[in-house]
């Protein structure tokens, strides 16, 4: 069996008044999506932050790809960050609002690879195209775009660096039906076309049935492991329906 | 009864770029005891419908067309009246929470001081207060009422804001994304607290939203919005069943359950509506007539309406 690109073990993480999670392990291979599931306030989005290391975990492991990033110095963990990258849950705050989409798009690359401007753009165009922005779009600031605009150049922004894992924390929970498709869709043909891993957080049981192999249920600190089947058997027995899924 | 009908509403917003033709030709009607949800893509005009009946849009907007209340015709009405039945009569549950708390009043006084404006003891209007946080599942409801706003998350405030449109038994309940962003038990709370305002006496609730979910197992009727204005209109069952306006399909196919079809392309802009059918350009089955004249709504009494050349085609 291939090993996988992250594997967590026993990663907790406490603030002063009690445990967020603790204990949680999990593996994610290759072109595959594990999904982090559980209520507001289950700690799902802390896990997250805390692979991405933009929280410190209290203890526990994070393997990419064979390396701890729960122990790694600054300077190592910022060159491996190209590799890890986070898509937020709030399109009109994920861009920094004083800098043109070409500035936005092209600043990390700008940033991990010392080129220029132009260079950088000129490196980026396709994966832009490839997304379904055009050239328009470039000259906009993100107040002038929809949300789902912004969730798109945030996927171009992230996938120019060609990373291994993107932990997407509720990428679609403030669009709209239509845009979301169109979102995760885009999302699931970037993972066909690059083969990265996702860490997909929601609390919509039906996004992530369709984005999913697998999905750790959080709840009360723990995590319960399900595969797709699994976890859609738990979501007709927990809740009673007052909304039909 | 009809408790509200709005024919022929046109909203505009004149900018630096042009004018933004944000809702158009918009008619409907609604009886006592009814729920109508308007749903469509964020831009498509639904929550200004909402906000031009409790005439809250900005003073920059012009507006024509007529909003009747209980027969009484709300665009012309005085400030003093029409600031009479807001909070009354007709309720908002509305989309920002956030920016529609006060900061610096706790959550119980947030509610209570509608009760106490009406002349209830303070005691007495804070224990209704925490009455209304259980109804929403806001629970422990005693000491939820002490804090303040930003010790909620986004999915309590959105439930305290609709505790609060709920104080008052209002004939009108216009909620506006109730849900949004809401995780799945905070929105079967909300389903349910919002379905109970359909059982209560004569109270109507307008429901905006792009939750299709929370639209097919709340409202009586549906009317779907494209580029600001109606292309679909009909009973929930049939729409959800028998959806005929190739919008309104492709919507159908977007939710994950349905197969998370994307609709490609973009809704055109409301500076520049064109000439022909606003959905044109993204439909598979459109022609030439399509694209030279627009398509009228051609409604039937229980049926509906559809905008469409070609209704039914896919």
């Amino acid at each position: 069996m291939p090993s996988p690109v992250l594997q967590l073990t026993g990663l907790s993480k406490s603030y002063g008044h009690g445990d967020i999670f603790s204990g949680i392990s999990f593996e994610v291979g290759s072109g595959k999506t594990i999904g982090l599931f559980g209520q507001s306030g289950s700690g799902k989005t802390t896990l997250g932050r805390c692979i991405m290391r933009i929280e410190e975990p209290s203890s526990g492991h994070i393997l990419m790809q064979g390396q701890d990033l729960a122990r790694m110095r600054p300077g190592k963990l910022r060159e491996l960050r190209p590799s890890f990258q986070m898509i937020f849950q709030h399109p009109e705050v994920s861009l920094n609002p004083r800098m043109t989409l070409a500035d936005s798009v092209a600043e990390p690359l700008m940033v991990h690879r010392g080129i220029g401007m132009e260079e950088a753009l000129r490196e980026i165009a396709p994966l832009i195209r490839r997304v379904g922005l055009r050239d328009e779009h470039l000259a906009r600031y993100p107040h002038q775009l929809s949300g789902g605009e912004v969730q798109r150049a945030v996927l171009s922004r992230i996938f120019s660096l060609k990373p291994k894992i993107v932990v997407a924390d509720e990428p679609t929970s403030m669009l709209d039906v239509s845009v979301q498709a169109q979102v995760l869709r885009l999302m699931q043909d970037l993972q066909k076309e690059t083969g990265v891993s996702y860490v997909f957080i929601s609390h919509d049981p039906d996004v992530m049935s369709v984005m999913c192999e697998e999905t750790l249920w959080i709840e009360k600190g723990k995590g319960t492991l399900y595969d797709r089947f699994g976890f859609l058997e738990r979501v007709k027995t927990q809740y009673s329906g007052a909304v039909p899924t | 009864m009809t408790l509200l009908s709005v024919q022929n509403l046109n909203v505009r917003f004149p900018t630096g770029e042009g004018t933004v033709h944000a809702s158009r030709d918009v008619s409907f009607s609604m009886k006592s005891g009814e729920v109508l949800g308007l749903v469509g893509e964020t831009g498509s005009g639904k929550s200004v419908i909402g906000q031009a009946i409790i005439r809250l849009l900005p003073t920059s907007a012009s507006i024509t067309g007529t909003i009747a209340f209980n027969g009484q015709e709300l665009t012309t009405l005085q400030d003093d009246a029409m600031h009479a039945l807001r909070g009354r009569s007709i309720s908002l549950v509305p989309q920002n929470p956030s920016g529609s708390l006060d900061p610096l009043v706790r959550n119980g006084s947030q509610i209570g001081e509608i009760f106490i404006e009406r002349g209830m003891e303070k005691k007495t209007a804070w224990e209704k207060a925490c009455d209304l946080l259980v109804t929403v599942g806001l629970i422990p409801s005693d000491q939820i009422a002490k804090e303040y706003p930003h010790q909620l998350s986004g999915g309590m405030r959105q439930r305290l804001t609709t505790s609060i449109a709920i104080a008052e038994n209002s004939h009108l309940i216009i909620a506006d994304e109730p849900t949004k962003g809401l995780d799945y038990q905070a929105r079967e709370t909300t389903a349910r607290v919002l379905s109970g305002i359909k059982t209560r006496d004569n109270a109507s609730l307008l429901l905006i939203t792009h939750d299709l979910y929370l639209a097919e197992h709340l409202c009586d009727w549906i009317a779907v919005l494209y580029a600001g204005e109606i292309v679909e209109v009909g009973p929930a069952t049939q729409i959800f069943a028998r959806p005929r306006h190739p919008y309104t399909q492709a919507l159908m196919r977007a939710i994950p359950k349905n197969g998370l079809v994307p609709l490609e392309g973009q809704s055109p802009s409301l500076m520049a509506i064109p000439e022909g059918c606003c959905f044109a350009d993204r439909c598979s089955c459109h022609s030439e007539v399509c694209k030279m004249i627009h398509p009228d709504l051609n409604q039937e009494p229980l049926i509906g309406g559809v905008r469409c050349h070609h209704p039914s085609c896919s």
